[in-house]
């Protein structure tokens, strides 16, 4: 197989950064928020994945696709208490707006 | 252009535009619809780059766990889960922003190895072997932080705490 190179993978990850970095800062409501950090998660992963599949040695790309499984672990992780976190918010202020989330404790 | 340099350009097109679909849909369903395709899109990367632990790996924890988990929390925050959201202005700093972190990521390209490489295909069991020994540490404290997570998560969710 020819023909993959590492342009084009960067660009796709640092877009997909950037989608999720625009997520992050113009939406309000709290599971979108999560979508978002899940988009600019999975471009990190995206970068682990391509570097290990062109890693020079395979010690090397067994290591980068063992963080990448590991990241994948971490990111589900963070969903869950995400939606923890959007259960106690509804529970307390009766929406999922962030803007109304004003004070630390829930 | 070979097969799979158009496969892969192909897919980049549906990652950034379902991605950006998921972000602007109006309703929260639409929402999740589009990042399970999104999910499923890296995925097909992942079996391009001839990953195939990871592809199923992505497949069933995003495509399957995180998309259902994120459809449940809908579910239980609203009376109707198709209820529009209410349309929020976007100011030109956050573009502004996201377009200068896609700038400053592409101008790293100029610092890699160039060169254009066949992926080296990496056994599951291999990685498998991997995981539970060289880079075991990492398992360790990814099972530390889910279980002290999952216990933060009780601790936020459970009955009668005002």
């Amino acid at each position: 197989m020819t023909g993959l190179n590492e342009v084009g993978f960067v660009a796709l990850s640092g877009a997909l950064l950037a989608v999720g970095l625009f997520g992050v800062l113009t939406r309000r409501n709290f599971v979108l928020i999560l979508v978002a950090i899940e988009i600019a998660m999975n471009a990190a992963i995206l970068n682990f994945v391509y570097f290990a599949a062109f890693a020079p040695t395979v010690a090397g790309g067994l290591s980068g696709q063992s963080i990448a499984v590991v990241l994948v672990g971490f990111a589900a992780t963070e969903v869950a208490v995400g939606l923890a976190i959007v259960l106690a918010l509804n529970r307390s202020k009766g929406t999922i707006n962030v803007a109304e989330a004003t004070e630390l404790k829930l | 252009m070979s097969l799979e340099e158009a496969a892969f350009l192909l897919l980049a097109v549906v990652a950034v535009v379902t991605a950006l679909a998921s972000l602007l849909a109006r309703e929260l369903v639409h929402t999740i619809m589009w990042i399970a395709v999104f999910f499923v899109d890296l995925a097909m990367i992942y079996f391009l780059l001839n990953a195939a632990f990871l592809g199923v790996l992505q497949l069933g924890v995003y495509a399957g766990a995180v998309t259902v988990l994120l459809l449940f929390g809908i579910m239980v925050t609203r009376k109707r889960i198709f209820s529009r959201e209410a349309a929020t202005g976007i100011g030109p700093a956050p573009v502004a922003l996201a377009l200068l972190t896609f700038i400053f990521v592409v101008a790293s390209i100029g610092e890699l190895p160039g060169g254009e490489l066949a992926p080296q295909t990496i056994s599951p069991a291999a990685l498998s072997s991997t995981l539970f020994s060289v880079d075991g540490p990492w398992v360790l404290i990814l099972g530390i932080i889910m279980l002290t997570s999952v216990s933060g998560a009780i601790y936020l969710v459970r009955e009668g705490r005002e």
